[in-house]
């Protein structure tokens, strides 16, 4: 007597209908496939019971500095920021949650969400190899200034919160890796660099969801006239102002910036 | 993406290369700092874990034993104990605090929940998948859409399609068995 056909059995274990009534009947009744079964429905819960929020997430540049300096090694991750994954909760799932059976009766929701979690998963995997194909090519970094970043004393409701800012630099290029350690707000933290003359600001980019994010400082701005770093929080409103909410803020050590 | 294989990043450790942890952290960094996070609920001290979990691989490098298990399990194994450390610290540093305020009692600390760890490996798992078989894999488990339907929207062959599913399913399977826990 032959086993389920090994493709039937996966299809069967991500709970959909596959195979006839007589691989359905095998399954059940033949040690092999149902222990088979039992293995790949396993892992399929596992990938389904994710909770929002467990997704695999890159630590912030700080720490590989911190293991570097404690070990003593001089060794930078040449240049290259450990790979970024895609998340396993694509947009959509947590509203899905409620509605969800248990296995193998996964529901089928429509079509439409499938595809716009195909739309973001393309979009990640195309700013995925765009970003290694820019960070293969980078001369290894030295970091020339670390900073702490701290909370304004006008804004009591930051107090609390802190950020660092690791300064790298090649002989082309200065990149700026920004932590913050602040709770999660409506919008977004957005990264700039403020003028010496306290008037211009340039924006550098925004923080991941993980309050971190690494920027190249723009070829023709000279960070003697913008040496300090500020955070900001932005509401949704499209507008791309500083949005006068600072966060936290430090300077660059004027010695770092020759 | 030219990652490199566990099996690479294992032999430049155990032969001592001096670039040998940085290639490990690039490889392992988001499953450590990950399973920290998720157990320890604050960045800082998963940043710290992080770090103890590297630095403490490198020094007991001659420890780490390539015939006897994967160097992901190694390093879960790591984790696990700091983490398990971490919390008991904080248990201490709340015993402490409550004898200072005369409050009652404190919740044991808890290890990293096994299937926490092992949802966190196969996430890694699937992040070194091939970028195509990846998205399969995600659209199968997230998507609702059957193999019909990704093989439509993709615009690949049902053939592939299934041929991804199932050898998706038992490369995640096998990382399981090698690094999780309670799998």
């Amino acid at each position: 007597m032959s086993h389920t056909d090994p493709v039937i059995l996966a299809l069967l274990a991500l709970g959909e209908t596959a195979g006839t009534a007589h691989d359905a009947e095998h399954a059940e009744s033949c040690a092999h496939c149902r222990a088979e079964l039992a293995r790949l429905t396993e892992v399929v819960r596992l990938a389904r019971d994710a909770e929002p929020g467990e997704t695999l997430e890159a630590p912030p540049p700080l720490v590989w500095d911190r293991i570097a300096a404690a070990v003593g090694t001089t060794q930078s991750l040449n240049g290259k920021a450990p790979p970024v994954p895609t998340p396993v909760t694509p947009e959509g799932r947590r509203e899905s949650r409620s509605r969800r059976r248990p296995l193998p009766a996964w529901p089928r929701r429509r079509l439409a969400s499938g595809l716009a979690g195909l739309a973001a998963g393309l979009i990640i995997g195309i700013g995925g190899a765009i970003g290694v194909a820019q960070l293969d090519q980078a001369p290894p970094a030295r970091v020339v200034a670390q900073i702490e970043l701290s909370p304004l004393p006008q804004f009591p409701q930051w107090q609390g919160t802190s950020g660092t800012a690791v300064m790298r630099a090649t002989a082309s290029q200065q990149q700026i890796a920004v932590t913050l350690r602040a709770p999660a707000r409506p919008g977004f933290y957005e990264v700039w660099l403020l003028a010496t003359n306290g008037v211009s600001m340039i924006s550098l980019g925004d923080l991941s969801a993980g309050h971190t994010g690494t920027f190249t400082v723009p070829p023709d701005v000279d960070l003697r006239d913008y040496s300090r770093i500020d955070i900001s929080l932005q509401p949704f409103d499209g507008s791309t102002l500083h949005s006068k909410t600072s966060v936290v803020r430090g300077s660059l050590p004027a010695a770092a910036l020759g | 993406m030219n990652q490199l294989s566990e099996e690479d990043v294992a032999a430049a450790l155990s032969g001592g290369r001096p670039d040998a942890l940085a290639l490990v952290y690039e490889r392992f960094g988001p499953l450590v700092y990950s399973i920290a996070l998720r157990s320890l609920g604050v960045r800082p001290d998963a940043e710290d874990v992080t770090q103890q979990v590297f630095v403490s691989a490198w020094r007991s490098r001659d420890r780490f034993d390539r015939s006897r298990g994967t160097l992901g399990g190694w390093l879960v194994t790591i984790t696990r104990n700091k983490v398990a450390d971490a919390l008991r610290e904080r248990q201490r540093h709340g015993r402490v605090l409550l004898q200072v305020t005369g409050g009652a009692s404190v919740a044991a600390p808890e290890a990293p929940a096994d299937r926490v760890v092992d949802r966190i490996v196969l996430a890694d798992e699937l992040a070194q998948l091939p970028e195509a078989q990846r998205l399969v894999m995600v659209l199968a488990f997230y998507s609702d859409l059957t193999h019909e339907q990704i093989a439509r929207v993709l615009g690949l062959p049902l053939g592939t399609v299934k041929s991804h599913i199932r050898r998706g399913l038992l490369r995640l399977r096998s990382r399981l068995e090698a690094d999780g826990v309670a799998y």
